[in-house]
């Protein structure tokens, strides 16, 4: 197959937006169903990604590489799902507002975790040494199938979502973002409920940022700002928070049309492309937000309908 | 059976079921009280050896308070609350556990004010409710269909019951909101189902059906309910037996028409000029 239109700067802008179609579609969860405002996205994210890289590249394996990765990568979701129960354990029961510091400071005890401990994680210099598990010839090919990997961790990830829509846990979700004492009142535990649903999807996060420092191949305190956090932020709200494709066309509306689109299509001067883009990006993705609550709360594609799923899926 | 203020009037057996097999809620030594003020403080109270009893008094009695305790939807300032629902769980103390236990223990209440699920269409509330804890694991996204189809006759059978006007839909008026939080409840196939203000907002040929269907589920299924109720003529007409609340105790237990003549009753909530 000739791939040659998939040049390296592609390659890494689909791979932002699949990331932030996959921590969207997590965060719909936690968000658009079960009303937990994670703005701690990127803890999670960045716990995976260092666990993994941590334990990769610092610990002397006896035996072969992939194997290594391969525990590396479930230790990098384990952790961040272990995180994921202790905050959530804290949060479950507060109000949006103290979920949102909540996970807003656990976010930043990552970064400065990740900051001051050099001997583990290189600090703000970093640390090198990850790699992809296999070698098929050329760092693009490799890369490539990466991002293909990639693509079908997120596309998993869309179908279970979809089909939590369709099941009786995600209307037991709904229940409980809905209307949490009514919901207890008809037995639904909904500590445990969201407990469980924090720890997953946590977990889920960190599997994805363990995939991106494999993309990455370094391990940056620089991604651990609040970049990623507000991009998978804005494209849900953008796209409809409480819809199952909501992630992937806010992330098509502001991820990909900025990232691709307007840096491929758009003559940016060079100087621009140190300080002022990565600004313009925010600005964008600010302006975009306040765009969308202005004109069209629910997001592009409206309030969740459940009267319509109900019919499909139980109308004569 | 007995009030902290006793003044109980002599009782014939009850029907539909004896006192002794059927489920009820023992209150003892329990008090709430909200900024200081005192506002249910009972001695020593069952509810439920009747099928169907009413809980009456003036606003501020403390009758809704009084349902929340028993629900631990409100912590009790002490006390305890227990269900005997004569089975081989044994004993339950209720105001030891969570409110989402109570269900599971049979243990059911309605809300007095309206309260609904904005999100969740009439068939979604129906199928909430009825679901159990392990249909709704996380992992099982392919559980619905058999949910579905395992109670889609008990649940055609109450909306055949009642005129709702898209099952599929949002219940609109504020009717089809009160009526569905009851049957969300009936779903639970309660042992004690705590109704706290039924009628409120429904019409009359509605509330007349709902009444019947209560009985007839009552009958059946050896269910005790108890009434909340401000329009008294579903109280005399329903209920087997009736407590009368005043300032937080329950002041006197009877029969309907014992308590509806009574001149306590009359003083303190009725007024001279009733029917």
């Amino acid at each position: 197959m000739n791939l040659d239109w998939l040049d390296a700067f592609l390659v890494y802008g689909l791979f932002s937006v699949l990331m932030v179609i996959g921590l969207a579609l997590l965060l719909h969860l936690q968000l658009g169903l079960a009303r937990i405002a994670n703005f701690g996205i990127v803890g999670f994210w960045g716990l995976g990604m260092y666990a993994f890289g941590v334990l990769f590249v610092r610990v002397d394996w006896p035996f072969g590489e992939v194997w290594a990765f391969l525990i590396s990568m479930a230790f990098g979701t384990l952790v961040a799902g272990l995180a994921g129960l202790a905050v959530g354990w804290v949060i479950a029961d507060l109000d949006t507002d103290g979920v949102l510091v909540g996970t807003l400071g656990f976010a930043t005890c990552v970064w400065i975790v990740a900051t001051t401990e050099q001997d583990l994680t290189g600090g703000a210099l970093g640390m090198g040494g990850l790699g992809f598990p296999y070698d098929i010839g050329s760092v693009k090919a490799n890369e490539t199938l990466w991002l293909a990997i990639l693509a079908i961790v997120v596309a998993l990830i869309l179908y279970y979502v979809s089909r939590v829509h369709k099941s009786s846990y995600g209307r037991l979700l709904i229940s409980i973002g809905d209307n949490e004492p009514l919901a207890r009142s008809l037995g639904k535990r909904s500590f445990r409920t969201k407990l469980l649903l924090f720890a997953g999807t946590s977990a889920a996060m960190g599997f994805l940022g363990a995939i991106f420092g494999v993309m990455e191949r370094f391990l940056d305190t620089g991604n651990l700002g609040i970049d990623i956090t507000l991009a998978a932020m804005v494209a849900l709200v953008v796209g409809g928070t409480t819809r199952t494709w909501g992630a992937v066309v806010g992330a098509a509306l502001t991820v990909a049309i900025f990232d691709i689109l307007f840096q491929s299509y758009i003559p940016f001067p060079q100087s621009w492309y140190g300080q002022a883009i990565p600004n313009i990006r925010e600005m964008t993705f600010g302006a975009a937000l306040i765009l969308v609550l202005m004109f069209r709360p629910n997001g592009m594609l409206g309030e969740m309908r459940r009267d319509k799923l109900m019919r499909r899926m139980h109308g004569s | 059976m007995a009030a902290d203020t006793s003044d109980t009037a002599s009782t014939a057996e009850p029907t539909g079921g004896s006192a002794g097999s059927r489920p009820n809620v023992h209150i003892q030594d329990a008090t709430k009280s909200f900024g200081g003020r005192v506002v249910v403080d009972i001695d020593d109270l069952i509810l439920g050896t009747h099928p169907i009893e009413g809980l009456i008094g003036p606003n501020g009695a403390g009758k809704t308070t009084l349902m929340r305790m028993i629900t631990h939807a409100i912590s009790l300032d002490k006390g305890t609350v227990t269900l005997s629902a004569h089975d081989n769980d044994g004993p339950v103390v209720l105001s030891n556990l969570p409110t989402s236990s109570m269900a599971q223990h049979g243990v059911a209440k309605t809300n007095q004010v309206i309260t609904d699920f904005e999100q969740l269409t009439i068939l979604d509330s129906m199928l909430l409710s009825i679901a159990k804890g392990p249909d709704e694991r996380a992992y099982k996204i392919y559980r619905e269909q058999g949910l579905y189809a395992d109670h889609i006759d008990e649940i055609q059978w109450y909306l055949d019951q009642f005129d709702f006007e898209d099952p599929y839909g949002f219940a609109g008026s504020a009717g089809e909101k009160k009526l569905l939080d009851i049957i969300r409840c009936l779903l639970l196939r309660p042992r004690v189902l705590l109704l706290d203000e039924p009628t409120a907002g429904l019409p009359d040929h509605v509330r007349d059906q709902l009444m019947e269907l209560i009985k007839q589920k009552t009958a059946e299924e050896n269910m005790a309910v108890v009434i909340v109720e401000h329009d008294l003529h579903v109280i005399w007409t329903m209920c087997d037996y009736v407590h009368f609340m005043a300032e937080g105790s329950v002041v006197l237990q009877g029969e309907p028409a014992y308590i509806r003549d009574h001149e306590t009753v009359i003083e303190q909530y009725l007024g001279s000029g009733h029917v």
